[in-house]
């Protein structure tokens, strides 16, 4: 497993009633054909709270109580030719999207 | 439509993160029809639950969620309509169970069948059941839930999708498998979500309760919460889970499951009235008093309260009668016979054991109360009233108090368990919640803040609600040292507020006990408590709910000296005196209170009454309930006192507002002080009954239903043919002071204990102090009541080995020296002059309890093998300790063995250490050592100095027996010119002086602007200095005043009356401190006296 390079431009991903259906990764459009499956994770906020973020209050209440709430697919999607297994992450609190390619079998 | 049939509230303890109310409330808006409350391992939200379901129109669905089989596996059991009953019992002997840690066991179903058997049992991902289904034994799976059967009414497969990842319990894939289970076996399955907030974002909350629940640092190896999905989700968001389940275990949709989860929402549908009986009315029964039928019970309560009659004569004996007549309708009309025949059989219980009972509380208002003997006012001379206590038309449960002897509480919890028996009584439970103290603890720990660091600001942070944390930070000027605004600290203040309100457990209720029907254990969950008594779930709200009538057994100290005093008075002189009997028209008594001397005195020894008496100066029994009435935040707030006293010394002509109503308000010179008075001008000007009147009083207290009473009072004044000019000052006045009013019974009952404490300090003063400092009723220290009892005279007897008892005892002694300087202060105001006690020819003797480190047992066995010849002899056969034996020494216990042999407690620390190697060498079985103890002689080392003796006795017992601490500064207090206590009285209002003294009180009052005030009580042998701290000397000081306990301080008098008198300080040392500099500084000035000399 492998992130993107930090310089990648920011994926695009088409989910138009919350479930992802299409998706850009590294200039190659992508099918989904099918959702292996899909889990939500949060937690360890406690582990952000030295990072300095939070020297304002303001921000106090929305670093912690986002919790770092994330959706995750874990699907099988096409360009043209063999599928491929990729992980699409929602960053809850920002909405951006993260992809990655998964070397774990279906 | 979709019902929640999983839900933990926070009364599922250190687990749920919202109130019963908030998930209600959610669920109302989510237009949910019902909702389920299934807190784990108790009931203790329900009726919370079920009166919040009510009002926001959701049927309440009641259950529990049980820990099971070893706290492996934890399984949701749902009461059926009708089976509520069964559900409690169940749960009570889950409870009770502490053999097997309050876990249910398959044992535990099989004995209480005949319960189980009428409830729904659902099994989750954590259940027994689903985790053999996971484990793919389908066989023993189904033969689980086939043996499981004809345990309970009904079974189900629950399922649950948090969407965790992976296929463990919660995620899609586990949920699929459970359901594919229940299809493939026709089992029904429901589908619930195992909510325990009410937002996503609680999850922090929810990780905080985690760690403080299982005591680990907040890590992601000890936290259960994988994500934020467990919070009340709406219909729709349901339905999707229940569409993801079901075509992950091959179904086309959720609406199967969604369906039988409507139908078993449906079975378990409770009402509120019917099933949890809310509203219902439950009192022992006529048989518990050897009557037939409820009609005998009327006619005993008759003839007993007629019974009491004989105690009035001539006309008030007609008015009496008539009273009687009425209050009799009165509880006829409501059906509360038993619980007053139930109250007096318990305070007749308890005078019959030599408890001391006084009723206490708007109870003292009914003449029923006082002609049975519970309350000990007589109410009809003291204008008290039934209809404030109890009235047809008041919509809750009248609620007797009675205070007894602290020290004997629990044999009237005996006696009441052994008369009604536990099938009809309980104790009632207290919720505590996190309050900031707690809160900050708990977080603390959670995020790994070091313990000292929480542990500092645990410590200086006042008792507070956890969401004020952050203000009070900011206004305490002693916390500005510590660093609060680290993103740390700011995260752990903030969660800490997030915990406000939420319960952390159920404690006992400090007094209340049950008196029901034997039904009670149909209608609460109950357990055994710490203490070892039947305690409900419910908190004391909730029994009101549904019927329970409780009654509250205060444990009051002065009671306790009270009895003690009476013993002690009884032994020494031989005279037994009935302090219930004695006359309220003292003068000797009244002229104590006057003189402010009241340390010790119930209700009225605090600094702030000690002010407020000597400008009052009560001359009557009744006017010791208008102090009582007058000392509290609402009075003291709207200057309520200042017109009375000023009217009352004739510095102010009464204020008449109309002849009608100067009869009600004569006593209290035109001012209203009594919710007595409100009512009875309010009943007067509009006509209504006083019980109508009273509904009308507490109506005032609410801001939104006083416009109400307004609109009605002013037509209905109107027509009884009142001006509309004295109808609107009427309206102004009961506006304004309705709210401070206070019940005049509640006062009553209080103004009797606290005149018998001071009838009892004048007359037997010595007997007195010797109650109080055996049962320490007030809020001074005992070495304050020490010094007190040497003030008046009375010796104090050192700790004697041969002599003292456990407790302070009284012994007659010879009257030498002068009668103590102790005089009345300047009575200028009332030209009266004062006479207090003599209180010489006694002494009190110190006792054993207070030799710090020895237990029972020890002194137990002193007492026991007493008389003692030498302290060889006691080191043999008394069964004290070393530790015990050396500190008795060192407080001179064994000093009357050895008068006049020029031995020294020097000397006998040395033979002690020989006797205590030779007793140790002896039991470790060295007798070849041939050790032999030396004898006792005098080794010529000099005796401890006063000082040292001082300084062991302070250590050792926490007071300065010998003499006042105090003396040893006095020559630096002379030479600094430092006003002695007694003295201040003569200086003049504004006055700049210097007070010392030992810190006997330090109070914060919470003042509503927020300004904190602080009231420091400084003792310096001569009396008390009180001492006010504004907020702009707090900065300076506030460190000092809470750490020290020694000061001399700067103020400027105020006087405040005849002979109230206190100091505004301007600055304040550490009394030590001081003095070293002061010695240092004086052997400078001598050295320099001898440099000139050369």
């Amino acid at each position: 497993m492998f992130e993107q390079p930090a310089s990648a431009p920011e994926p695009r991903v088409l989910a138009p009633e919350g479930e992802p259906i299409e998706f850009i990764y590294r200039g190659h459009r992508f099918h989904i054909h099918n959702i292996l499956s899909r889990w939500q994770e949060s937690g360890g906020w406690w582990n952000r709270i030295s990072d300095g973020a939070l020297h304002n209050s303001a921000h106090l209440e929305q670093s912690i109580f986002n919790d770092g709430g994330r959706a995750i697919w874990r699907v099988e999607a096409a360009p043209v030719g063999a599928l491929a297994t990729f992980e699409i992450e929602l960053d809850e609190l920002t909405g951006k999207w993260i992809i990655r390619p998964t070397s774990r079998p279906a | 439509m979709f019902t929640h049939l999983h839900v933990a509230s926070g009364y599922s303890f250190k687990y749920g993160t919202a109130s019963a109310g908030q998930l209600v409330e959610r669920a109302a808006e989510f237009g949910m029809s019902a909702l389920a409350l299934t807190d784990r391992d108790g009931m203790a939200g329900a009726i919370r639950f079920v009166q919040e379901c009510e009002s926001h129109g959701v049927a309440p669905i009641l259950g529990v969620n049980l820990s099971f089989l070893q706290k492996k596996y934890r399984i949701t059991l749902l009461a059926q309509a009708g089976s509520l009953p069964a559900l409690y019992r169940l749960v009570s002997a889950v409870n009770r169970d502490t053999a097997n840690e309050k876990v249910l066991t398959f044992e535990t179903l099989e004995k209480f069948s005949q319960y189980s058997s009428q409830i729904l049992a659902l099994h989750g991902p954590d259940s027994y059941l689903a985790s053999t289904i996971a484990a793919r034994r389908d066989e023993s799976a189904l033969s689980i839930f086939h043996s499981a059967k004809e345990l309970f009414a009904d079974q189900a497969i629950e399922v649950i999708s948090h969407r965790s990842k992976g296929d463990g319990p919660f995620s899609i894939a586990h949920a699929a498998k459970l359901l594919g289970f229940a299809r493939k076996h026709d089992i029904p399955a429901v589908i619930s979500n195992a909510v325990r907030m009410l937002d996503r974002t609680d999850g922090p909350v929810a990780d905080v309760l985690d760690s403080a629940r299982l005591l680990v640092p907040l890590h992601q190896r000890h936290i259960e919460r994988s994500n934020s999905e467990a919070y009340l989700k709406n219909e729709a968001e349901m339905a999707l889970i229940a569409d993801e389940v079901s075509r992950a275990a091959g179904e086309s949709n959720g609406r199967l499951l969604l369906r039988t989860t409507s139908e078993w929402a449906e079975r378990a549908i409770l009402s509120p009235r019917r099933d949890v009986g809310i509203g219902s009315i439950h009192l022992p029964e006529p048989q518990m008093f050897g009557a037939q039928r409820h009609e005998e019970l009327a006619e005993q309560l008759r003839r007993r309260s007629e019974s009491g009659l004989h105690r009035y004569s001539g006309a008030l004996s007609v008015q009496a009668a008539q009273r009687l007549e009425e209050e009799l309708a009165t509880v006829r009309t409501l059906g509360y016979e038993a619980y007053f025949l139930a109250v007096a059989d318990i305070a007749d219980t308890a005078r019959s054991k030599g408890i001391r009972v006084a009723a206490r509380g708007s109870g003292a208002g009914s003449l029923i109360c006082y002609l049975l003997g519970i309350s000990g006012v007589e109410p009809m001379s003291q204008g008290l009233l039934m209809e404030r206590f109890c009235s047809t038309l008041r919509n809750e449960l009248p609620d007797i108090d009675i205070d007894v002897e602290s020290a004997r509480r629990l044999e009237i919890y005996d006696a009441i368990f052994e008369r009604f028996g536990p099938e009809r009584t309980a104790t009632v439970s207290m919720v505590e919640t996190y309050r900031a103290r707690h809160a900050i603890r708990d977080v603390g720990a959670a995020l790994g803040i070091s313990p000292m660091e929480i542990d500092l600001i645990a410590k200086s942070l006042p008792h507070i609600r956890a969401r004020n944390i952050g203000k009070a930070l900011e206004n305490l000027p002693e916390l500005k040292n510590l660093k609060l605004d680290t993103p740390l600290m700011k995260t752990a203040i903030h969660l800490a507020g997030r915990l406000d309100g939420l319960p952390r457990h159920l404690s006992m209720h400090p007094c209340a006990v049950l008196l029901s029907d034997k039904k009670l254990l149909d209608i609460a969950p109950t357990e055994i408590n710490a203490s070892g008594y039947q305690m409900v779930q419910y908190d004391k709200d909730d029994v009101e709910a549904v019927g329970l009538l409780k009654l509250d057994v205060l444990g009051v100290r002065m009671q306790s000296a009270i009895a003690y005093s009476l013993q002690e008075i009884e032994r020494v002189e031989g005279t037994k005196i009935d302090i219930d009997a004695i006359a309220l028209d003292d003068s000797l008594t009244f002229d104590l209170i006057k003189s402010t001397r009241t340390l010790g005195l119930f209700q009225i020894e605090s600094p702030g009454q000690r002010e407020l008496v000597g400008k009052f100066a009560p001359q009557t029994f009744t006017d010791l309930i208008i102090d009582i009435s007058l000392f509290r935040p609402g009075p003291v707030k709207s200057d309520m006192i200042t017109p009375f006293i000023n009217t009352r010394h004739g510095f102010r002509s009464k204020p008449v507002i109309h002849p009608d109503l100067d009869e009600i308000l004569h006593e209290t010179e035109g001012v209203v002080v009594f919710h007595e008075q409100v009512i009875r001008i309010i009943a007067l000007m509009t006509g209504i009954s006083l019980a109508q009147a009273d509904e009308k009083r507490r109506e005032l207290g609410t801001f939104e239903s006083q416009q109400e009473v307004c609109d009605w009072f002013y037509p209905a004044a109107i027509s009884q043919g009142y001006e509309l000019s004295l109808i609107t000052q009427v309206w102004e006045i009961l506006r304004a002071f309705a709210s401070f009013g206070f019940c005049k019974a509640h006062a009553a009952a209080f103004a009797l204990p606290t005149y018998q404490s001071a009838w009892l300090k004048s007359h037997h003063t010595a007997a007195f102090l010797a109650g109080v400092l055996t049962h320490d009723p007030g809020m001074y220290p005992r070495r304050v009541i020490v010094d007190e009892a040497r003030q008046w005279g009375i010796e104090i007897a050192p700790i004697d080995i041969n002599r003292s008892e456990k407790s302070y005892c009284v012994e007659k002694v010879n009257v030498d020296g002068a009668r103590p300087p102790y005089e009345a202060p300047n009575t200028a105001s009332t030209g009266a002059i004062l006479t207090l006690p003599d209180a010489r020819g006694y002494a009190i003797r110190m006792g054993l309890a207070d030799i710090q480190g020895a237990n029972e047992k020890e002194i137990d066995s002193i007492l026991a093998n007493r008389p003692y010849v030498d302290l060889a002899d006691f080191t043999h056969r008394s069964g004290a300790s070393a530790p015990t034996t050396k500190a008795l020494l060192l407080v001179g216990a064994f000093d009357s063995l050895y008068v006049g042999q020029g031995i020294n407690r020097r000397d006998l620390l040395l033979h002690f250490h020989d006797l205590d190697k030779f007793g140790r060498n002896k039991g470790g079985g060295q007798m070849a050592l041939q050790l032999v103890p030396s004898t006792l002689e005098a080794s010529g080392l000099p005796d401890l100095t006063p000082a040292e003796r001082i300084r062991h006795e302070v250590d050792l017992t926490g007071m300065d027996i010998s003499h006042h601490m105090m003396e040893f500064y006095g020559e630096f207090l002379n030479s600094v010119g430092a006003i002695r206590s007694s003295d201040l009285i003569h200086q003049r209002s504004g006055a700049t002086v210097l007070v010392a003294g030992v810190k006997v009180a330090l109070q914060t009052p919470p003042v509503r602007s927020g300004r904190r005030v602080m009231f420091l009580t400084l003792d310096d042998g001569y009396g008390c200095n009180d001492v006010t701290f504004f907020e702009n000397v707090q900065g300076d000081h506030a460190n000092l005043l809470y750490h020290s306990w020694l000061f001399l301080v700067r103020g400027v008098v105020r006087k405040t009356g005849a002979r109230g008198i206190s100091l505004r300080a301007l600055s304040a040392w550490e009394l030590g401190e001081s003095y070293s500099k002061w010695r240092s500084l004086s052997e400078v000035n001598e050295m320099k006296v001898g440099d000139t000399g050369e």
